[in-house]
């Protein structure tokens, strides 16, 4: 590579800004779409290696900034609302929170919410599959003491649990009610950010 | 009511920028038919089979877009350049959907053109 050092410099300032805002992408997809740019930048500038055909180029992509929105809108829209893994939107939130503080909030309660749908739902199923050995322990006895959980593996005492199989959809429904909160406020967050950034350079 | 006979030049651009736009969908896949291609050699190709202007901005994210829609497929290709360049290719979709797209452009221009009879003599005139 025989670039003068502010051709380089121009190149790498370009591409180091389109990474930026290509941040909430999947890893390997913005390393993909950063690798073709700089590709492309090689191969129209090495020939000539003048600094006037670096800047042509570059301006022919268009900023950084407005390149990373075309990929955006085309790619990235679309899987945020299809891919409803949780590890994908915590990721993306994850990502978020370099834009902005609050974005974290959203990061840990998506994160608690993942958690206590995910506990509820294995509860159901627990009590779906094994409905002696799982279930609602409340210990009461009056004046004295009173303890209530989710007791599982030691022989369950009947007596000591008010609602038997009804824990079964009121965990599944609750369990799966919160998943799907969880995931779209996850995915309500992401648009939302997405779009404020795009505003801003518009 | 008159002034909506007007041709508003910007709404007319506008036309055009989306009828470029949609039709470049169906010219990159028609460029990688013959074979493996990669971004700078699309557009060249587009370049010098037509009078499409078209931005570079443009057809990295659309060849992007057309991977995850499955139409093509890449691969990363050593080069004697010193960096490897990002090749592209047409999936077995991406032939079907080519084929399909230029038997409804075919037709579709066919239709246009029928529906543009009238104007012929007049757009002829304003040429100077």
């Amino acid at each position: 590579m025989t670039l003068p050092e502010n051709s380089q410099k121009a190149i790498d300032d370009y591409l180091a800004a389109l990474r930026r805002q290509l941040r909430d992408l999947m890893e390997e997809d913005m390393n993909d779409i950063v690798e073709e740019i700089r590709a492309h930048i090689l191969d129209k500038t090495t020939a000539g290696a003048d600094p006037a055909q670096v800047v042509e180029t570059l301006a022919a992509l268009g900023a950084p900034a407005e390149l990373a929105e075309r990929y955006r809108t085309d790619e990235l829209l679309k899987r945020a609302q299809l891919s409803p893994s949780p590890m994908q939107v915590l990721h993306r939130i994850l990502r978020l929170t370099a834009i902005s503080v609050s974005t974290l909030i959203v990061f840990v309660v998506s994160g608690l919410g993942y958690c206590v749908g995910g506990v509820l739902v294995v509860i159901g199923l627990l009590k779906a599959f094994f409905p002696r050995q799982a279930g609602l322990n409340i210990d009461y006895i009056p004046n004295q003491s009173f303890s209530a959980g989710f007791g599982a593996g030691s022989p369950h005492n009947a007596d000591h649990d008010p609602i038997g199989l009804w824990l079964i959809p009121i965990c599944l429904l609750l369990g799966a009610g919160i998943l799907f909160l969880t995931f779209r406020l996850g995915t309500w967050t992401i648009r939302k950010f997405r779009r404020s950034r795009t505003r801003q350079y518009a | 009511m008159e002034e909506n006979l007007t041709i508003n030049p910007e709404s007319a651009d506008k036309w055009e920028v989306q009828l470029r736009k949609g039709s470049l969908e169906l010219a990159i896949l028609a460029a990688l038919w013959g074979g493996r291609l990669y971004g700078l050699e699309i557009l060249r190709h587009l370049e010098s089979g037509s009078d499409l202007v078209v931005a570079e901005g443009t057809v990295y994210p659309l060849l992007t877009r057309l991977r995850t829609l499955g139409l093509v497929e890449s691969e990363w290709v050593e080069s004697d350049s010193g960096h490897p360049r990002k090749y592209y290719s047409l999936t077995a979709a991406g032939r079907e959907r080519a084929l399909e797209m230029g038997r409804t452009w075919a037709r579709f221009a066919a239709s246009l053109n029928n529906l543009l009879t009238p104007l012929n003599g007049a757009v002829k005139k304003e040429k100077p």
